[in-house]
Formats: C-alpha cells, structure tokens, sequence
C-alpha cells in the first residue's frame, strides 16, 4: 500500500474556460497512401475527461502526436487553449502535459531528479524539492525511491514518475496514450482518482485507452474512433458499461 | 532551459561508468604524455645547451690554423626546442635539429630520432597532440552518439519535446552538457601544461604563454566542430548504433585516411625530388655550374684583380687572390645552393598549402598544421632556423675568407690565424618567429578550421531541428 499524500492539484487558466482546451478541426494525417487521421473533428472542454477507443490504427496515437506537434496535419488544423499548434508549437506544448503509454526517464538520474528535470523544462523550475517529493509520493511512488536511481524503478515506478512530471507541469491539457499500461489494479485506481481530481480543477483530459472499463468509470466523454475518423461518441452519464462494449463492438465490426 | 539540459547532460554523462572509464583512461594518457614530453623537451634542451657550448668551445680552441681550415673544420648549430614542442614535436623528429656548417657546402640536418627509432617505436610514439587529435575526439564520438539519437531510441525525446523546450535549445543545452564533462579532463591537463611552461619552461619561444593560449584555443573550436558534428549525426541517424558507425567512420577518415591521402595527394601534386637525385643535381650544378650562375674561375680571378690594382704578378697584389677565389666560389655555391634548396622549399610550401587546402575534408589537416606551428615544429619554423643557420654560415665563411684576402698574400699557404679571429666570430643567435609570423602563415588553416565550426554548429542545429521524434 503506498503512501497516500494529498496533491495540490492546480487549476487550469481560467482564460480559456470558454472556449475548448484541445480541438481538432477537420484534421487528417496521410502517410502514403494510408490517411491515419480522416477529417477528425474534435472538442475537449476544461474540466472534462475525453476517453478516445479505437482498435489498433484507429488513429488515436496519432491524433495525440498531432496535438504535441510531433507530427504535421496534411489537412487542417489542431489547437490547444486557442493557440494553432502548427503556428505556435512550443507556446502550445507549454499549456500541454504529455503521458506516454511507457514512460521512459534518464537511467543514471533519481526519479527525484528526473521530475526536476521534466519540471524544469516544462517552466516549473521554481518548485522546491520537498515539493516534487510530495508531487512523486502523492503520484504513487514509495518515498524511500524518490532518491533512488531510476535504473532500479519498474515499470510501473517510471509510471508514476511520469504522472507526477504531468502534475507539476500545471497544464491547461493532459494528453494521455494508454497511461495505465504496466499500473497495478490499485495503481490504476489511483491514477484514475487523481484524473478526477485534475478534472475539477479543471484541466481538459484526452486519454486514448483500449480499457473501456476505465474509460467508462474515470471518462466524462467517449470517442469511438475508426480508420481516422471519429465513429461516434457519447457522454459517459447516458451509457452503461454493457452498453459501452455493446457500442463499441457494433462499430468494430459494423 | 538551456541551463538545466546542460547540468541533466553533465549529471547524466558523469555518472555513466562508461564515461569514467574511458576520460580516465584518456586523461592518463594526456597527462603521461604532457609529462614525458616535457621531460624529454628539458633533457633534449640540456643536451642542446650542453652540446652547443661544447662546439663552441670547440671552435674558439681550434688552434692556430689558416683560416679556410677553420671553416672546414666548421662549427655546429643547433636548432633551439621551443617551449611548447613538449606538446607537439611536429616534424622535429624527422627533419633533425642540429646542423655542420662548413665551407663550400650546405649539409642536411642531423639528430633524427625518427631515422634511428623501430617501426614500433614510430608507431607507438605518444605525444599530447596525438592524444588530444586523436583520442579527444573518439571520446567525444562516445558521448554525444547517443544524445539525440538514443533519447529517440529510449524514448525520452518525445517525452523531452512535449514539455515545449526548443529544439536548438535542446542541442545547445546537450553540447555544453558534453562540454562540460570534457572539461573535467581537458582543464586539469591545461592547468598542468600551463605550470609545466610557468614553472620550468623546456625551451625559449616568444610569447609561449600567448601561443599556449591560442593552441588551447585551436584545440577547443576542434573538439567543439566534434561535438557540433557528432550531435547532426546523432539527430539525423536512424538508431544510435547507425550514428555511431557513422561518426567511427568519420573518425577514422579524418584520423587516419585523411593525413595519409593529404601526404600523397601533396606529393602527387608538387613532387619532390629524391635525396639521391636532389643530392647529384646539387653535386653536377656546383662542378659545373648553369646558365647565369658560371663557376667562378681562379685565374681569371687573378687576372680581374691585378688589372684592378695595376699590378703584373700576383705576388705583388696588396691581397691574397686565393681569398677572393675562395670567396667567389662560396657566393657561386650559395647561388646554386639558393636556386636548389630555394625550389625545394618552395615546393615543401606549395606541398603545405595543398595539406591545408584539404582540410577541408578532414578538420585534423588543419588542426596539425597548427598545432605544430604554434609549437614551432611545423616545416616553415624548420625552413626560418635553416635560413637562420645558412645565413651564418655565409658570414663565417665570409669573415674566413676575408681574413685571408687581407692578412695573407698569394702563394703564402703558411699564413695562420688564432683563437683572436675565432672568438670574433659571434655565436648564432636565433629569434623565433612571432606568434604573429606563425599566425599570419597559417591563415588558410585557422580559415578552414573556423567553418569546420561554423558547419558543425549549423548542421548540429538542422539536424535537431528536422530530427524525427519517434
């Protein structure tokens, strides 16, 4: 059982409550003949958990790739907290936080030290060290390894680093890609409680996931994506769990 | 930001045991070779003193002699080690360092330890420049193959990029990551070599502080142009075992390719005469003479210089006609010495000028030449102490001569000259060039070495820039 220490979760710019945080317009991505992404139209708003499904290829990665720049549309446009990501690339990954599905940290560094860093970079340099500390705790990480060269963490331990360099960051958005692969049962509940404290704060979430399980408890939203478009999607007050999965293989094989 | 990438990079590098092993292995080797150099450039130089003071005493006690036996009998000069030469003995040991000088002749250099050492010990000869050329750079090619590439590998790159950190800040932060790692071996070697100078400098050399200064600052934009090149290498290739391949490539070109192309390319070029045929053109020119340069001839000496002083016989000149002749044939010889010797240096230069022009290619080309130079062991500080040495010759000659033109008659081959004439005789003295001869002779290399800078930079910051993420 980890220790369990409240985060201060942040609030997210208040600037920007009235517009969405992460929106996709008529975006596609084409690699050769293969379109990715195809015309995806898409609103996350503040305070609200945005769970993106989809077989493999469906495009979900890809629509988060776009949203961090690491790609460029070859149609449309993406924009975070207003900002035209293609215009404005690092101003607009400055209001993102990014968890990948395996996060990966620098070996020879502590996780203490690796948050320092990630903090740093993503203009949180400011934060004292106790203060990281609690921040990697509260993300789920045993206190005795937060001075303990990542080299020794597991899967799960870098995990929760990564989590907790999303925290500092303080975004507007946090874009997350199968954030809970390698998480324990319990690790995963925490994380999922810690999402929803994020989103009362009011940070706009997009997470792809393969878990509808998880999409439907920790999700406010679901997208239904396949062959790069947007199939349909739903609030996650209007369906069941049965009905979810029942959706969602109509549309897989429909 | 570019502060914190640039102490992660050093924290990261530092603890890498990999690192430690190697910079250990690497900074041994710089201060051994920084050490022994300096060692032996003092040992060489107490032996230079010594054997100077020995030729001289030599000379001074010769005895009583007819003055043109005193310039066969001729004296030694010996080319001073400049202070520096503990980190680079160029061509030193190939061109030798002392010479006889003597009548009627210009003699090749002697004292060559490469002519006398075994392949082995040539191959395995250390020195602090080779060191600092050679083993610096791989190092160098160790620590930054991986920085772009194998965070993309790992993963940390994108990771590293969504925080919104510039990519040239990203590679900028990296290189003085790396810099500073590097530093922890390069300036405990400097401090030593700069308290090797201060403390008991091997050998004279104007301004050798100055011209440690600028070698330590031709040395830093050479490891800065690695760094520069191995980053674009690393953001550019597939994986970090492709970058790596590709900068050991590069390495090997550089290091070992390019020196030896450069040599034949400049060769093939400006070729060169062998010993042996340099060595009978001399010998067929100075029996014969050319066109322009007719051999003096002794009787028509005579005859000019009895004309000149209305006299009929050579006994009743005020002068020896055999001092005049002796005269006139050295100044036949040094001409066809000058015509000579004159075309082979200028084909050694022309040779040097193709060397540094293809450092283009090979940013070593270029730092050698001018490491060598700012140590005073390049071919042009060879070709000033020789110049230097022949121009001392002609005065000894000349002051020989001269003694037995105006103390002596014709035919009077009894006539001796004492240790009064040879201690008038002045010891050579040799100024090294200035730091600014060496500078001003090396402009195409500090030219050649500066875009190899100004590349690397701007590829470093391109192949960042365009460097894929996953």
């Amino acid at each position: 059982m980890s220790e369990v220490v409240p985060i201060d979760v942040p609030s997210a710019s208040t600037a920007v409550a009235s517009t969405p945080v992460l929106e996709a317009r008529a975006l596609f991505k084409r690699y050769g003949d293969v379109e990715a992404v195809a015309g995806l139209d898409l609103r996350v708003g503040p305070s609200e958990i945005y769970c993106l499904l989809g077989p493999n290829g469906a495009g979900k990665t890809t629509t988060i790739h776009l949203f961090l720049g690491f790609l460029e549309p070859t149609g449309g446009s993406v924009h975070v907290s207003g900002l035209d990501v293609a215009a404005e690339p690092l101003e607009s990954k400055r209001r993102l936080a990014y968890i990948p599905e395996q996060v990966m940290l620098y070996r020879n560094l502590s996780g203490l030290e690796n948050l320092e860093y990630f903090a740093a970079l993503g203009g949180r340099g400011s934060l004292a060290a106790e203060r990281l500390t609690d921040i990697l705790v509260g993300a789920g990480l045993p206190r005795a390894a937060v001075q303990r060269r990542v080299s020794e963490y597991s899967k799960g331990m870098r995990q929760k680093v990564g989590i907790a360099i999303a925290i500092a960051k303080e975004a507007d958005a946090l874009l997350l890609d199968e954030p809970t692969s390698g998480l324990d049962p319990q690790a995963s509940n925490e994380f999922s409680e810690l999402l929803g404290r994020l989103r009362d704060r009011g940070v706009a979430v997009l997470m792809a996931t393969h878990d509808l399980f998880r999409a439907k408890e920790t999700g406010t939203r679901v997208g239904i994506m396949r062959h790069g478009r947007l199939a349909t999607e739903m609030s996650t007050d209007e369906i069941g769990h049965a009905d979810l999965e029942r959706v969602y293989l109509e549309h897989m094989h429909g | 930001m570019i502060k914190h990438i640039a102490r992660k990079e050093f924290t990261d590098v530092v603890r890498d045991g990999r690192f430690r092993w190697c910079a250990a292995l690497v900074g041994a080797l710089l201060l051994v070779s920084l050490g022994h150099g300096w060692v032996q450039a003092r040992q060489a130089q107490g032996e230079l003193a010594a054997a100077q003071a020995t030729a001289r005493e030599h000379w001074e006690s010769q005895g009583e002699k007819n003055p043109h036996s005193a310039a066969h009998y001729g004296i030694y000069a010996f080319k001073p080690r400049l202070a520096l030469s503990f980190v680079d003995a160029g061509v030193d040991p190939y061109t030798g360092t002392s010479v006889w000088l003597e009548a009627h002749r210009q003699n090749d250099f002697l004292m060559r330890p490469a002519q006398d050492a075994t392949a082995a010990q040539r191959i395995g000869a250390l020195t602090a420049a080779h060191v600092l050329q050679h083993l610096v750079p791989l190092l160098i090619i160790l620590l930054t193959f991986g920085a772009l590439a194998g965070e993309r590998e790992q993963g940390t790159l994108r990771q590293l990029l969504a925080t919104g950190v510039g990519r040239s800040d990203l590679a900028l932060g990296k290189a003085l990551g790396i810099a500073g790692a590097l530093a922890l071996l390069l300036v405990p070697a400097a401090v030593v070599g700069a308290a090797a100078l201060v403390v008991g400098s091997p050998g004279p050399a104007a301004s050798p502080l100055a011209r440690a200064a600028v070698l330590a600052g031709v040395y830093l934009v050479y490891f800065a142009a690695f760094v520069g090149l191995s980053l674009a290498v690393s953001a550019q290739a597939g994986s970090a075992r492709t970058a790596l391949v590709a900068l050991l490539a590069v390495w090997v070109v550089n290091g070992l390719v390019a020196p030896r192309a450069a040599v034949d390319l400049s060769r093939w070029i400006h070729p060169t005469p062998s010993a042996v045929e340099f060595a009978r053109t001399l010998e067929r020119e100075m029996a014969t003479g050319v066109e322009g340069i007719e051999r003096p001839d002794q009787a028509a000496t005579a005859a000019r210089l009895m004309a000149q002083h209305g006299v009929e016989r050579v006994e009743d000149l005020p002068l020896n006609d055999v001092g005049v002749y002796l005269q006139e044939s050295e100044e036949f010889g040094n001409r066809i010495f000058d015509r000579n010797y004159g075309a082979l240096w200028d084909t050694f230069e022309r040779q040097g000028l193709v060397h540094e022009a293809l450092a283009v290619a090979a940013p070593l080309l270029a730092v050698r030449t001018l490491s060598m130079g700012l140590a005073g062991t390049d071919v042009e500080q060879h070709r000033h102490f020789a110049t230097a040495a022949e121009a001392y010759r002609r005065d000894l000659m000349r002051q020989m001569n001269g003694d037995l033109t105006e103390n002596s008659r014709s035919g009077d081959f009894s006539y001796t000259a004492g240790p009064d004439l040879w201690a008038q005789v002045p010891p050579l003295r040799y100024d090294a060039p200035t730091l600014g001869w060496v500078l001003n002779n090396r402009l195409l290399s500090l030219l050649v070495l500066g875009l190899w800078l100004a590349a690397a930079v701007l590829a470093a910051a391109a192949g960042a820039r365009r460097a894929e993420v996953a």
